[in-house]
């Protein structure tokens, strides 16, 4: 079945200068309807304020940022969740009160903005916490607050900033199940983390930048096979021979194994052939570099 | 929305137990001061002295006693004891020396001080031993103390003043200085709270997140219209409590000015925290963090105190010299300088409109300004804000 994506936010040539200091130069990201993308780079990347900009927080010097193809202004800000870096809570407030007042500001009767916000506090698993202060949460009941404030409104678009960072287990699978159900109910969702596992497993599609400037976006899979390498990975059943294959570079390999980084274009029937003649082969893998090592070439690059 | 950021800040700053303990201590001050005076109304603070009567003074003549005349020339200033030196054993000298008594008076008459002269005192020992020796010469003349007193009984002098002095004048000062220092605090307290939040709010990245959804200007006018009922709630609460007391007790005069200072006042007061928590906010949102407050918050206190020392001046001494007629139209110190000189009634009616005016007017532009500023360094991170930059930020060239 062929199914048609609709471009619900576009950012094209985004360009903001603090001074002398170039925070972005020419990002660029695109998230589709019911699409979750991953938005990468490296700490002063750019990435937050990019996310600050598509909520009108930060004027740019140029580039456009386009909602369903117009122009992004006021109205179409409405329907954006947002989730800043910095746990954006009022401390003091209580957490139904807090997640209401929100649904309030973004424009919902009282009682609906109550209803729903019992609804996320029901959802984000913090039903014995409904009347209790926020400052008196643990930082991941805080960061499901937080995910509740920015789903209060029924956004079309969620932008989280770094929602996973300082997460439990249990908190990062609360907050990955949510996201996911926003997506299947066709919201889109772009947010940024430094978990790149994480990542990878939660979305098909990511946007990389590095000091401003977007170095790579796309399909994580198709990421990965676009480079120029791959990881080729042999367990021995017996002592590890002294092997290496030629232009391989070996790399750290658990005790018994041994692991290089062999260039794209080698015949790998002829090196997995050329490995079992040099020892007794218990099991190995060649594949592309994960998200990790395809983002630490993209961002050294 | 502006409604909305109004209301939680009225009841997430009205529920802190801060605010509750200050607003319970400061509505049992007021039922308990009223209250207080009935009760206890001021003493006599009568000065205690003691006079020494050496061997031979002139003790009682013609019916006339010498300690009783004293003490009648000072029934309302002093409490006398009278020291009977022979009686006592106590040479003159050792009486004032060892300071058992304060002054003593032997035959002549004449009065022994023991270094130094108490003008007052002996003032009134000097009437009253002339009293007493106009007594003794009447008994000479063959006159009794009654004719003799009769005599020296003063003749009523009235007084007139040519600007007739207007009732219960000193409590309009008393007036004057209580809303001069309402004027003065409940603002900057208020402001101050203000401040805070807006700091809070940028130092928790919450501003991120109410940006998202409002604009600065309604997140500003919510959050001075949520402070300032909430000051206000809290001086009604405080007034009705000592309104209450008053009237139970019955114990102030109010001056004839009261009932127009009232609306003046409460005007004034308004627009006084408008423009204060305005000004507080605007500041707060230079800043980054708490600690850096005591940076910005100087050039605030310059009206502020401007205000209160002309306004002190006003409330009890000129409240017509020309600087207090100027500050009075200034909105920086107007909520502090006009309630003061109409509790004293030294302004006329089309000055009051003038100034109130001026007021208003002040606090539009104020509002106008802020919010401008407000916009900008909401969003701004790391270290304060200069005041050159934030003048840039005005002009739009930052």
């Amino acid at each position: 079945m062929l199914t048609t994506m609709v471009e619900r936010l576009r950012i094209s040539g985004l360009r903001k200068n603090y001074g002398d200091i170039v925070a972005l130069d020419g990002v660029e990201l695109a998230v589709e309807a019911g699409e979750m993308v991953g938005f990468l780079g490296p700490n002063g990347a750019g990435k937050s304020t990019t996310m600050r900009s598509i909520l009108g927080l930060v004027s740019t010097d140029a580039g456009t940022i386009s909602w369903n193809g117009e122009p992004i202004g006021k109205d179409a800000r409405r329907h954006i969740g947002y989730m800043p870096q910095e746990r954006g809570l009022y401390l003091r407030m209580k957490v139904h009160e807090h997640i209401a007042y929100f649904g309030r500001l973004a424009g919902l009767d009282a009682g609906v903005a109550s209803n729903r916000a019992d609804e996320w506090i029901e959802r984000v698993g913090l039903t014995d916490r409904r009347d209790s202060v926020i400052q008196e949460l643990s930082v991941g009941n805080q960061q499901r607050v937080q995910l509740a404030v920015s789903l209060v409104h029924q956004p079309d678009l969620l932008v989280l900033d770094e929602p996973f960072a300082g997460l439990d287990p249990v908190a990062v699978a609360t907050m990955s199940d949510v996201m996911a159900e926003q997506v299947d109910s066709g919201v889109s969702v772009v947010f940024s983390s430094h978990q790149l596992e994480l990542v990878q497993d939660l979305t098909e599609r990511v946007t990389i930048i590095a000091a401003g400037s977007t170095r790579a976006t796309g399909r994580v899979a198709d990421l990965r096979n676009s480079s120029p390498r791959r990881l080729l990975s042999v367990a021995w059943s017996g002592e590890p021979p002294d092997w290496q294959p030629s232009g391989a570079t070996p790399i750290e390999a658990p005790a018994g194994s041994s692991a290089f980084h062999v260039s794209a274009d080698t015949d790998s029937a002829a090196l997995i052939a050329e490995a079992a003649r040099h020892g007794s082969i218990a099991s190995v893998t060649h594949e592309p570099p994960g998200l990790d090592e395809i983002f630490l070439e993209l961002v050294d690059a | 929305m502006i409604l909305e950021v109004a209301k939680r800040e009225l009841i997430v700053r009205s529920r802190t137990k801060s605010f509750r303990v200050i607003t319970a201590i400061l509505l049992l001050a007021a039922i308990a001061i009223p209250i207080a005076i009935k009760v206890w109304p001021a003493s006599d603070d009568l000065e205690e002295i003691s006079i020494g009567l050496a061997e031979g003074a002139q003790v009682e003549v013609a019916g006339a006693d010498l300690p009783a005349v004293i003490t009648l020339f000072g029934t309302d200033r002093y409490d006398f004891d009278f020291v009977d030196l022979q009686d006592a054993g106590l040479p003159i000298d050792d009486a004032l020396t060892d300071d058992e008594v304060d002054v003593v008076i032997e035959p002549g008459p004449t009065i022994v001080w023991k270094d130094s002269t108490d003008l007052e005192l002996g003032f009134l020992l000097d009437a009253a031993l002339q009293q007493q020796a106009s007594i003794d010469k009447g008994a000479e003349l063959g006159l009794d103390s009654a004719e003799v007193g009769s005599l020296l009984r003063p003749t009523p002098i009235d007084v007139r003043f040519v600007d007739e002095p207007e009732a219960g004048d000193e409590n309009a000062s008393l007036l004057a200085l209580v809303s001069l220092a309402t004027a003065f605090i409940i603002p900057q307290v208020f402001g101050q709270l203000a401040m805070t939040s807006v700091v809070e709010e940028k130092s928790t990245g919450v501003v991120e997140v109410l940006l998202s959804h409002i604009s600065p200007r309604t997140l500003l006018t919510g959050k001075v219209i949520g402070i300032g009922v909430l000051a206000l709630a809290q001086m009604l609460i405080i007034l009705a409590g000592m309104i209450a007391a008053v009237l139970l007790v019955n114990t102030v005069d109010l001056p004839d000015s009261t009932w127009s200072f009232i609306p003046t006042f409460a005007i004034s007061l308004i627009g006084g925290m408008a423009v204060y928590i305005t000004l507080f906010a605007l500041l707060g949102s230079l800043i980054s963090r708490q600690e850096d407050a005591a940076q910005v918050m100087a050039p605030v206190f310059i009206p502020l105190m401007a205000g209160y020392i002309v306004g002190q001046t006003a409330a009890f001494g000129s409240a017509d010299s020309l600087l207090a007629k100027i500050l009075t139209f200034f909105p920086l110190t107007t909520p502090m300088l006009l309630p003061v000189r109409v509790a004293r009634d030294a302004i006329s009616g089309w000055e009051v409109a003038v100034a109130l005016a001026c007021l208003v007017v002040g606090i539009l532009v104020l509002l106008r300004v802020a919010a401008r500023l407000y916009e900008f360094a909401l969003l701004h991170k790391g270290t304060r804000i200069g005041w050159a930059e934030a003048v840039a930020m005005l002009r739009g060239t930052a």
